[in-house]
């Protein structure tokens, strides 16, 4: 059998999802063992020039970490996609924008003020050094995940993806053995089903922030008032983060039967809240506990605003209203 | 923005609950009271059944405003499908406000079977309001960046 061609690529990433893939240790010499990387910008030196001379379909899976957020990301997903017969959003970035969609409620200007300061620093599209031409890529107006610009194959969640499913991904790859395409790499079903706390659903009569407050090690920490989206969030990565007394904060994305993982959790949370009796003479003290909410989208939609109706922000007078 | 306030035409969708609401609508339909025909009905079996996707789903999908009808506390058919409901409302609205989405868009009223006038005034008023506000500005998110 000829030796499987495999892709590795990064767009809008933190690196994160590079290192995860060298987290299955010496199973990646199986991997070089069974393909030739033609492409891994993190760790080899190809060209885009040689990407582009490779057939179409010549490449027999690339997997896509990181977001779209300027013109190259999308450039190169696209020219990807023509190269590659699978196409996998590898981590949160790649499968609902990630953490980084949270930037999307920022506009360009305020992204760049922040992060270069005076406009005078800011990055300009051209410019000449020494007589050479120097072009950027264009910033695009809003992020997006990777199944928005092309078609996505298969899904490996995880901020960054564990080691545990990086390698049945790669078991996989190196059998020849993919399986039926649109799988995602993780459970189906949520997280509190391999989570080892005990959960009651006890009523929440106040909202605790993790650097705020101790948690009680063996009882689930949205019992104890932790906004923990282990309810609405795929398993797969084995409850690490509650095992560390980190509620989860969802990267995975949302179970095979939830669409818009956030408002899952909103529904959860809205049920649970409460002073332990329900009726009209307890909706003050309800309105009270709600109101410890600061920032919803950050703490629901962390790794999917971008793919959700917080996709971006709207300018209306008066949004403040109540 | 794609209409001017000229031609536009506010598109509310109503979650009623049947028991109460839905019911106060048929009153009003029999009491031969008019309501604008902005107005797009769905019934559900209890307001408590409203959940925070269905909400947000029809504002994804170009709804300018959305509002829930459900038993006045104490009368829900399931007990506390309204308080839930009531709550999960609070939280939906925040998150609206947070990404400068007024928040108003999203309305829950109390309606019982035998309130047909208000069932006609709250439906008046809630698309007047709606009218004030504008084409939602979901609507007229930025054209997919990958056309
Ligand atoms: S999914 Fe997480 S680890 Fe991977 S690039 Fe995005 S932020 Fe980094
Ligand atoms: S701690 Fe989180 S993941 Fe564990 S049972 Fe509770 S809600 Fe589920
Ligand atoms: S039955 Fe009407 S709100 Fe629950």
């Amino acid at each position: 059998m000829a030796k499987a061609k495999i892709g590795i690529y990064w767009a809008a990433a933190c690196g994160g999802c590079d290192c995860a893939l060298l987290e299955v240790n010496e199973q990646i010499l199986d991997v070089v063992a069974a393909a030739d990387i033609l492409l891994w910008p993190c760790a080899a030196d190809p060209k885009y020039s040689d990407l582009r001379g490779y057939k179409n379909g010549e490449i027999d899976i690339v997997l896509f970490n990181g977001a779209i957020r300027t013109q190259e990301n999308r450039e190169l997903a696209q020219l990807i996609r023509t190269k590659t017969k699978y196409l996998v959003a590898f981590g949160s970035c790649a499968q609902s924008g990630g953490v980084i969609g949270l930037a999307n409620q920022s506009s360009r200007d305020e992204i760049f003020s922040t992060v270069f300061g005076d406009q005078a620093n800011w990055p300009q599209l051209s410019s000449n050094q020494d007589g050479y031409d120097l072009h950027l890529p264009e910033f695009l107006p809003r992020l997006t995940n990777l199944a928005e610009v092309v078609e996505v194959d298969y899904v490996v969640p995880g901020c960054p993806p564990p080691k545990q499913i990086v390698s049945a991904l790669f078991t996989a790859l190196v059998a020849g053995d993919l399986p039926a395409t649109g799988t995602v790499f993780a459970s189906s079903k949520n997280l509190c089903e391999e989570c080892s706390r005990e959960r009651e659903q006890l009523k929440i009569t106040q909202i605790l922030r993790p650097h705020a407050h101790e948690s009680d090690p063996d009882k689930c920490l949205l019992d104890q008032g932790f906004m923990c989206m282990g309810p609405a969030t795929r398993g797969g990565c084995l409850a690490v983060c509650p095992a560390a007394n980190m509620p989860c904060t969802g990267c995975a994305g949302p179970t095979a039967n939830i669409r818009d993982q956030g408002a899952a959790m909103l529904n959860t949370v809205a049920s649970l809240i409460g002073t332990g009796e329900e009726g009209e003479d307890q909706l003050a003290a309800e309105d009270a506990i709600l109101a410890q909410f600061d920032d919803i989208v950050g703490t629901f939609y962390r790794f999917g605003a971008a793919t959700s109706i917080f996709k971006e922000r709207y300018h209306e007078r008066n949004a403040t209203t109540r | 923005m794609d209409k001017t306030h000229a031609t536009y035409e506010p598109r509310i969708v109503a979650f009623l609950c049947r028991w109460c609401s839905y019911a106060g609508a048929d009153l009003a339909g029999v009491s031969r009271l008019t309501y604008p025909a902005n107005i797009v009905p769905i019934r559900v079996n209890c307001s408590g059944r409203v959940d925070a996707d269905m909400v947000l789903s029809a504002l994804e999908k170009g709804a300018d405003g959305v509002l829930i009808g459900g038993c006045h506390p104490g009368d829900c058919h399931y007990v506390t499908g309204n308080y839930k409901t009531r709550r999960r409302i609070v939280l939906i609205k925040q998150a609206l406000s947070e990404v400068g989405i007024d928040p108003r868009r999203v309305h829950l009223e109390w309606i019982s079977a035998s309130e047909g006038i208000k069932f006609q005034s709250t439906m008046t008023s809630y698309t007047e309001l709606i009218r004030e506000l504008g084409p939602s500005p979901v609507r007229a998110t930025k054209a997919p960046v990958h056309g």
